[in-house]
């Protein structure tokens, strides 16, 4: 009990702030011990205490508790007198509470209070969640009895404290207990307990009231759940006093059907704790962000706008439903309207007025004269009064149709036996003064006739005016008629009639009188008029009123039909939506149609609008029954103008219609369908749906009185943008509008005011939409912000030099591709820098033919200029690419076989003094710079070389000039006389000769040795410099410098001028005479690495003062075919130390149109030749002039040579086909290497070759091969190594049982067996059906079988296992020449003579330059017969000319042969000889040039020169 | 920034500094050699533009790095900053069998701006194309090379493909 007391203490003061106090729990108080009970007794004692101490505030607390409970535990009895204390509650206990309160048994009501506080804790459940946490902390006592014994000790010395302090709280009680009877007894005073007896009826139900049953009225109540009786019985008891029960007298255990609200609310307590994440905040509604374009003052607070639309009603004027009755009831309402506006308006009313008055003002202004006045007046009345008639009469008509409608409306009532509308129509007579009225009528018809004939006669003036006139003309007309008439009687009759007839068309109408106006038939006239469109004198003024009082006949009254058709009506229904913009935003209540087909709605809907209004649209849905809504019509709602506000809105009314087509089975008459009002169906009409509605648009007033109007000036003051275009589109109501141009055109059609402000936006919307600048662009652009990353601007950049410069180095342009240090300042850069690129850039297109002296030429060059760059920017890009290989050095795997070789090696004796050739090392030309580089000639010997000739007397000479050419071509050469002149006695030697090497500008010699086959086994160093310092690849290959071997003889003249001196002195000059040179390719040095081997000199074939041993020629056996390969050699080697790494050919692969097995073939067998032996070349397939992949055999094909030269040797074959070599070596050589630098072979077809006339070796070879095999030879395409050029082809050919190597570059053939060949290896046979590579050990000509039809030897392309598949040649049909144009030969040959000439004089600067015209002459006579032959051997017989003609001279000079090309080649050619470079004073010269023409504008060149000097 | 009146305005470049030690972990006993590779409108005035450092062991120390401290010092002039000069280092050590082997390549380029800065350039070797070259390369003492050290200082060929 103590244990119970304690607890509940301490739960009832909580906010006492009482330390919470170990107590024990009922359940545990059982098996505590004694001890345990003890201390439990000392601590309530304790409590006890705290309990007086606070015993005031207790009191209080304790009557506010009791006080709330009373109000909760009405029915209980036991504690009514708290009940009547807390209702006179006040701050201090009286003396009685205190009293009771003291004497109060709190035992008494333990159980009662324990329930209040449950009750309270139910609500409070964090109090409840404290009681837990307390019974755990009870719970976890017993366990640590230590602890509480420390309490308890404390708790002892507390009490000490306190028994000192205040022993007189002390009060000293024995232990309470109450008996269990007693206590039940007290609990059943507290407690109630209800009884489990049924509770009658009576007490449930309210007085005076009997159960009521709701299932038993027929609704629905449903199954009561399943509750024990005397569960409920408890439940009833309990809950008697509240009003729990229902009307039939038990429990509320359903909810009620017939309440309004919900039974269950739902319940939102503000004391229980909502779960943070349920509950519910609130939050300020949000502005929606503005998705449209059309935004009315965005981010505005003020962008609140609102329109009020008020749609009050619709009607019908037409309907599928409507009957017949109903249309024209429609129409008589229609018509009365308008009957009622014409009469609100009153024209007629205002007209006459007008007429009278201004019949008053004629009269005055007839009385006051002023004819203009009166003019006017008249006119301006008679207007008037024909406008009056008109709307007089437009009134009769309308009144008259009024009642027409109204007659068949009866009619048709009567007909149909009932009534379907109230429309009802009243004719109101007003009668009138009959006899003032007929006066007024009588007046008016009076003044009218008055006025008519007035008119009239003004008519009949004016036309008799014009009558007289009339008849004047015609009189006097007649009358020339008349002595015509004469005329023509007097001549011919034929003519009479012609002429009479010609008159009558001419002849003019004789003018009839008009008539004067009849008084009496105007009067008729005016009657007339009158009775239509007056109201007749005295007949009562009509006024028709209509009502809607008829009474509508009631359905049971009706047919069938009609009755079906008013269901119908009843049927359907009708709403309207309302669409802002396009979008619904609301609609109205679904409202039936009227019997009457008016629908009234009377909504108003307040749109708050953010954007702004471009469109308002009605639609009208009809629902009918259950079926789904159909839409009847749209109509548009004009947005109002922004001072239409609301209640100043007038309700408009809009028509609408529908062109649905509806028909219907009963008296309905359908919508688009015909139907008759008459019996027999005939006088059709057809009406479709449609109707008004009646409506108000406004823009509604805020709070304050502000109109919600988006600002008009917001919307004008608009950047003008598209998007305020779009505004103006908008505003004419058509949204969603994008065609500009449609709009453009229909703004131009409808001629839109342009001044008119409204149109303003529009205007100028237009305006920009035609003037096309603000079209939306057609183009797509990728890298739009690329113009944001530009540093400078294209233009600046264009400007500016450097810029240029750096961009066209950049692009590798020829010119600056490695152009070194850019300038850092503009002012830096010269001019001159991009002149070259400039010039080459303009003379792309110019053709210049002052350089090249022909047009032709000049066309060609410029063509191969452009191949070249095209070419070349295409390898460009290839170059950048690179393998592994040409970065990483990496040692191949060695194979197997290898291994074994050099484990085999290993094994080798050791042998350290034979020395080993090594490898030189090679450099890659990235490392290099300037001075790196040498160019080593190693000048070995000379082999005939020419001897000098005595100078003979003149007296020897004519016996020599007997012998025939021919004589002289197969004779053996003259002995060297013997002469002894005072050379003779000089030159103990017949010639001196040195070699001067010079590359680059740099020039070396030799030492000079003796004899025609001298030895000089001298090394010549050169430095090599690429052009720009560059030293790559690529920069390499595109040397074009040339390696020039010159031989020279070293003559030494005596210049003494008497013998006397001879004996004290030598006095000797030292004169240098070219004999011959020999040129090497730089190009052709780098591809090769080094050149070891015996070149023919070039020696000019006459050469003046010096003659060649023939001996050695003659000893050569081989004869068969006539060799040509006497003249002189010499041996050189050539290197270029370090040794470079040629740049590899480019790597790319070409468009092909060739077979893809085929080039796949070709791959495999230039793969299996390359392993057998890589040095020989293989060639399978090669690039055409297009840069695309073709067949090597597709170039060989049998091709016509000129039919010029054939006809030369008709039966000399051999020499035909040396002409034909001739020519071939003609045309002029050009390099692949140099011009595609380090690209690749193009090769061109025959016919482009002979178009460009430039080619290299694989032209010239192709082209000869061709001819020879359409000249009936066996002739194959070599392709080999020769010396000097390195790869190339030759031609070989079958002839009299003997191969023939034919070198196409110069037209020279060779035995297989000549050992002076320039052909040093072969490594395939090419012919238009096969290629046949070499398979032999060896590779020189002269050590291998050509015989291919042996497969040992040749191995074939196409064999057995692939057939040639008979490859189209790309080869044209027939070669085309053109003529020979001697013409131009000849003017060539003088201009090119002029600019030699100009240019030796140019060379001797410090010499005057005098010219032997003579000797000229006797060259230019010469030159024709040396291309006659061929320069060859014409020799002997030319000397002894000149010597014969020039014999006081000492002539040296020689003519110099080249094919032409462009004239600065012949310039080098003739500066390279020195001829100019005699220093003796009295030096002549002489020069001849002669041009011969061969077909296809080939020319072959020949240059004489010579210097002359005076013998003493 | 010197240039008379007549030459071409230059703006001169000074490089002043050493190669000061490497670490490669694997190796000892390297040397390296160095060089400039520049764009177009740069040229060396004075200086060494290469050099080749004495061999080298590696430290006692933890760090074990091998120190060359070897002197750069060149003097470019150039007329644009594009293609500023790059050092390209290499570095050779003998191997197992005493070839001389590279064992790195690495560029940077020259710091932009005046003052002392130090730079650490990754070094990489170009590796063997298959492994069985790599075995060959290894036993033959030929490993794979940049034809041209100053491969490392560009970009063409090197676009990974």
């Amino acid at each position: 009990m103590n244990s119970l007391l304690l607890q509940t203490i301490y739960h009832d003061f909580p906010v006492l702030g009482l330390p919470p106090v170990p107590s024990t729990s009922r359940t545990s108080f059982a098996e505590f011990s004694v001890r345990e009970r003890m201390r439990e007794k000392l601590k309530a004692a304790r409590v006890r205490i705290f309990f007086f101490m606070q015993s005031e505030d207790e009191s209080r607390q304790m009557q506010e508790d009791e006080s709330q409970m009373s109000s909760r535990v009405k029915f209980r009895d036991s504690v009514k007198k708290l009940k009547q204390k807390s209702h006179v509650q006040t701050d201090f206990p009286s003396a009685e509470e205190a009293y009771n309160f003291f004497t109060f048994n709190f035992d008494l009501e333990p159980e009662n209070m324990k329930d209040e506080t449950k009750s309270k804790k139910k609500s409070e459940s964090n109090q409840e969640e404290e009681e837990g946490k307390e019974q755990e902390s009870i719970e976890l006592l017993p366990p640590h009895p230590p602890h509480g014994e420390d309490c308890l000790v404390n708790d002892r010395e507390d009490l000490f404290i306190m028994d000192q302090m205040a022993c007189d709280f002390l009060v000293v009680k024995p232990a309470d207990y109450k008996s269990y009877s007693e206590r039940l007894q007290k609990e059943r005073e507290i407690l109630f307990t209800p009884s489990i007896l049924t509770v009658p009826m009576s007490q449930k139900v309210p007085e005076n009231m009997q159960p009521r049953y709701l299932e038993d009225e027929g609704l629905y109540t449903g199954e009561r759940p399943i509750v024990s009786l005397s569960n409920q019985n408890i439940l009833e008891n309990r809950m008697l006093r509240q009003e729990w029960f229902g009307d039939d007298g038990k429990l509320l255990a359903l909810p009620s059907p017939i309440k309004q609200s919900s039974t269950r609310p739902p319940i939102f307590s503000l004391e229980e704790g909502i779960e943070p994440e349920l509950e519910t905040l609130y939050r300020k509604a949000m502005k929606p962000m503005h998705a449209n374009q059309y935004i009315v003052g965005s981010g505005d607070p003020q962008g609140q706008f609102q329109l009020d639309i008020d749609i009050s009603g619709l009607i019908f004027t037409h309907h599928p439903c409507f009957s017949r009755e109903h249309v024209l009831a429609a129409k008589l309402a229609q018509l009365y309207d308008q009957y009622l506006a014409r009469r609100q308006q009153n024209l007629t009313k205002l007209l006459t007025d007008k007429l009278h008055a201004l019949r008053n003002a004629v009269q005055s202004s007839l009385d006051n004269s002023g004819t203009n006045f009166k003019f006017i007046h008249i006119y301006i009345y008679r207007q008037t009064r024909r406008l009056r008639d008109a709307e007089q009469e437009k009134d009769r008509t309308l009144l008259k149709t009024i009642i027409k409608v109204w007659k068949e409306m009866k009619s048709l009532r009567d007909f149909q036996k009932f009534t379907n509308t109230p429309m009802k129509l009243y004719l109101r007579k007003e009668e009138v003064d009959q006899r003032s009225d007929k006066k007024i009528y009588e007046a008016e018809i009076q003044a009218e006739i008055n006025e008519l004939l007035e008119e009239y006669m003004e008519e009949y003036e004016k036309k008799m005016e014009e009558y007289k006139t009339e008849l004047q003309e015609w009189k006097s007309w007649k009358k020339a008629q008349t002595k015509k008439k004469k005329k023509i009687k007097q001549s011919q009759d034929q003519e009479e009639e012609e002429a009479e007839n010609s008159e009558y068309g001419e002849e003019p109408v004789k003018p009839i009188p008009p008539k004067l106006a009849d008084s009496l038939e105007v009067e008729q006239q005016v009657r007339e008029k009158a009775i239509n469109i007056r109201r007749k004198p005295g007949e009562p003024v009509l006024i028709p009123e209509l009502s809607l009082t008829e009474s509508v006949t009631p359905n049971d009254l009706c047919p069938r039909a009609e009755v079906l058709r008013r269901e119908d009506v009843k049927k359907r229904s009708v709403f309207l939506k309302i669409l802002f913009n396009t979008k619904e935003v609301s609609r109205t209540i679904t409202r039936q149609i009227s019997s009457d087909f008016r629908v009234h709605f009377g909504q108003i809907f307040n749109l708050k609008i953010f954007n702004w209004p471009e469109s308002l649209k009605l639609q009208i849905y009809e629902t009918v029954g259950f079926s789904s809504t159909n839409l009847l019509a749209e109509m548009f709602i004009p947005v109002p103008e922004t001072t239409v506000l609301t209640g100043r809105a007038r309700t408009e009314e809009i028509e609408f219609s529908s062109n649905q087509r509806v028909m219907l089975d009963h008296e309905g008459v359908g919508s688009g369908v015909p139907f008759s009002f008459e019996a027999d169906g005939s006088n059709k009409i057809t009406l479709m749906t449609s109707g008004k509605v009646s409506n108000s648009v406004s823009w509604a007033i805020g709070e304050n009185g502000v109109p919600l109007i988006p600002l008009v000036s917001q919307q004008k003051t608009g950047i003008p943008s598209a998007l305020k275009n779009i505004d103006a589109v908008a505003s004419i109501g058509t949204s969603g509008l994008t065609d500009m141009k449609k709009l453009a055109k229909w703004a131009a059609e409808t001629k839109l005011d342009p001044n008119d402000p409204k149109n303003a936006d529009l205007m100028q919307l237009i305006m920009v939409a035609t003037s096309g600048d603000a079209c939306v662009p057609g183009f797509f652009r990728l890298e739009q912000l690329q113009q944001e990353f530009n540093f400078a601007l294209d233009e600046e950049l264009n400007r500016s030099k450097r810029f240029q410069l750096l961009q066209l180095r950049h692009r590798e342009v020829a010119e600056f591709r490695n152009y070194k240090q850019v300038p850092l300042l503009e002012r830096e850069i010269t001019e001159k820098l991009f002149e070259n690129y400039e010039k080459r850039l303009h003379e792309r297109d110019v053709i210049d033919s002052k350089d090249h002296l022909d047009a032709h030429r000049a066309l060609v060059a410029k063509y191969l200029q452009k191949v070249r760059e095209s070419v070349i920017n295409r390898f460009l890009t290839a170059k950048h690419h690179f393998l592994l290989s040409d970065l990483v050095n990496e040692e191949e795997v060695p194979s197997l076989g290898n291994l074994g070789l050099s484990l085999f090696k290993l094994a080798e004796p050791k042998r350290p003094l034979k020395p080993r050739r090594k490898e030189r090392k090679k450099v890659t030309a990235q490392k290099l710079s300037d001075g790196d580089i040498n160019l080593l000639v190693n000048i070995i010997r000379a082999y005939d070389i020419p001897v000098r000739k005595p100078v003979l007397s003149k007296l020897q000479q004519p016996s020599r000039s007997s012998r025939s050419f021919n004589e002289m071509f197969a004779a053996s050469p003259s002995p060297q006389s013997p002469t002894h002149s005072i050379d003779w006695t000089f030159n103990q030697v017949l010639v001196h000769p040195f070699v001067e090497v010079s590359f680059q500008r740099t020039v070396c010699r030799t030492t000079t040795a003796e004899g025609p086959n001298p030895n000089w086994n001298e090394e010549l160093e050169l430095p090599f410099r690429a052009p720009n310092g560059d030293y790559s690849t690529t920069s390499l290959q595109s040397v074009k410098d040339e390696v020039f071997i010159n031989i020279f003889d070293e003559v030494l003249y005596d210049v003494l001028e008497d013998d006397c001196e001879r004996g004290s002195g030598i006095h000797t000059r030292i004169e240098r005479h070219w004999l011959g040179s020999v040129r090497i390719p730089f190009s052709t040095i780098y591809f090769q690495t080094r050149i070891d081997g015996t070149f023919k000199i070039d020696i000019p074939p006459v050469l003046l003062g010096y003659s060649k041993e023939k001996n050695l020629g003659n000893e050569r056996g081989y004869d068969s075919v006539r060799s040509p390969s006497e003249g002189s050699y010499i041996t050189v080697f050539i290197t270029i130390e370090p040794q470079l790494i040629p740049g590899d050919p480019v790597r790319e692969k070409f468009d092909t149109q060739e077979d893809e097995k085929l080039l796949q073939a070709a791959e495999k067998y230039q793969a299996e030749c390359a392993l057998k032996f890589p040095s020989r070349q293989c060639l399978t397939t090669v690039v055409d002039i297009n840069g695309k992949t073709v067949f090597i055999t597709r170039y060989i094909k049998p091709l016509n040579p000129p039919q010029e030269l054939l006809n030369g040797h008709p039966n000399n074959s051999q020499a035909a086909a040396e002409l034909v070599a001739r020519y071939v070596s003609l045309i002029p050589f050009l390099p692949d290497s140099v011009s595609f630098a380090g690209i690749c072979d193009l090769w061109s077809t025959s016919d482009q070759f002979l178009d460009l006339l430039a080619g290299d070796e694989e032209e010239h070879a192709v082209l000869l091969c061709n001819y020879f095999l359409s000249m009936g030879k066996k002739a194959w395409l070599i392709i080999g190594n020769s010396i000097p050029e390195g790869t190339t082809a030759y031609v070989l050919t079958w002839e009299q049982n003997q191969y023939v190597i034919w070198n196409p570059s110069n037209g020279r053939c060779y035995g297989q067996f000549d050992t002076f060949c320039p052909l040093q290896s072969v490594g395939c046979l090419i012919s238009f059906d096969n290629i046949w590579f070499n398979i032999q050990q060896y590779d020189s000509p002269v050590r291998i079988n050509f015989d291919i039809s042996k497969p040992k030897f040749w191995k074939s392309f196409f064999s057995q296992s692939l057939p040639y598949p008979g490859l189209s040649s790309v080869q044209p049909e027939e070669l085309i020449y053109q003529h020979i144009d001697k013409a131009a030969a000849l003017e060539l040959q003088g201009r090119i003579e002029k600019i030699l000439k100009e240019k030796i004089m140019e060379w001797r600067p410090r010499h005057l330059t005098r010219w032997n015209r003579y000797c000229t002459s006797t060259l230019r006579h010469f030159l024709p017969l040396l291309e006659q032959f061929q320069g060859k051997a014409v020799e002997e017989d030319h000397q002894a000319e000149l010597q014969k003609q020039l014999g006081d001279y000492r002539v040296s000079g020689f003519p110099i042969h080249m094919p032409f090309s462009e004239v600065k080649p012949l310039i080098e050619a003739v500066h390279s000889t020195g001829v100019h470079t005699i220093d003796v004073s009295n030096a002549e010269f002489a020069l001849a040039v002669y041009v011969h023409a061969y077909p296809k504008n080939v020319l072959s060149v020949w240059i004489y020169i010579a210097s002359l000097v005076r013998n003493r | 920034m010197a240039a008379a009146a007549a030459t071409p305005t230059v703006f001169l470049l000074m490089v002043n500094g050493q190669i000061e030690s490497a670490q490669f972990p694997e190796f000892d006993e390297l040397y390296c050699k160095y060089c400039f590779a520049y764009g177009h409108d740069w040229a060396p005035t004075t200086g060494l533009e290469e050099g080749i450092s004495q061999i080298t062991s590696k430290n006692r120390d933890a760090q074990q790095a091998l120190v060359w401290n070897f002197p750069i010092d060149i003097t470019f002039k150039s007329t644009n900053p594009s293609g500023w000069p790059q050092i390209v280092v290499s570095v050779y050590g003998p191997d197992l069998f005493g070839n001389d082997v590279v064992r790195g390549y690495g560029a940077v380029h020259v710091p932009f701006t005046p003052g002392s800065h130090r730079r650490t350039i990754p070094m990489f070797v170009p590796e063997s194309t298959s492994k069985l070259q790599k075995i060959t390369s290894w036993l033959m003492g030929r490993h794979p090379e940049f034809t041209d050290p100053k491969v490392v200082a560009q970009g063409e060929g090197r676009e990974g493909k």
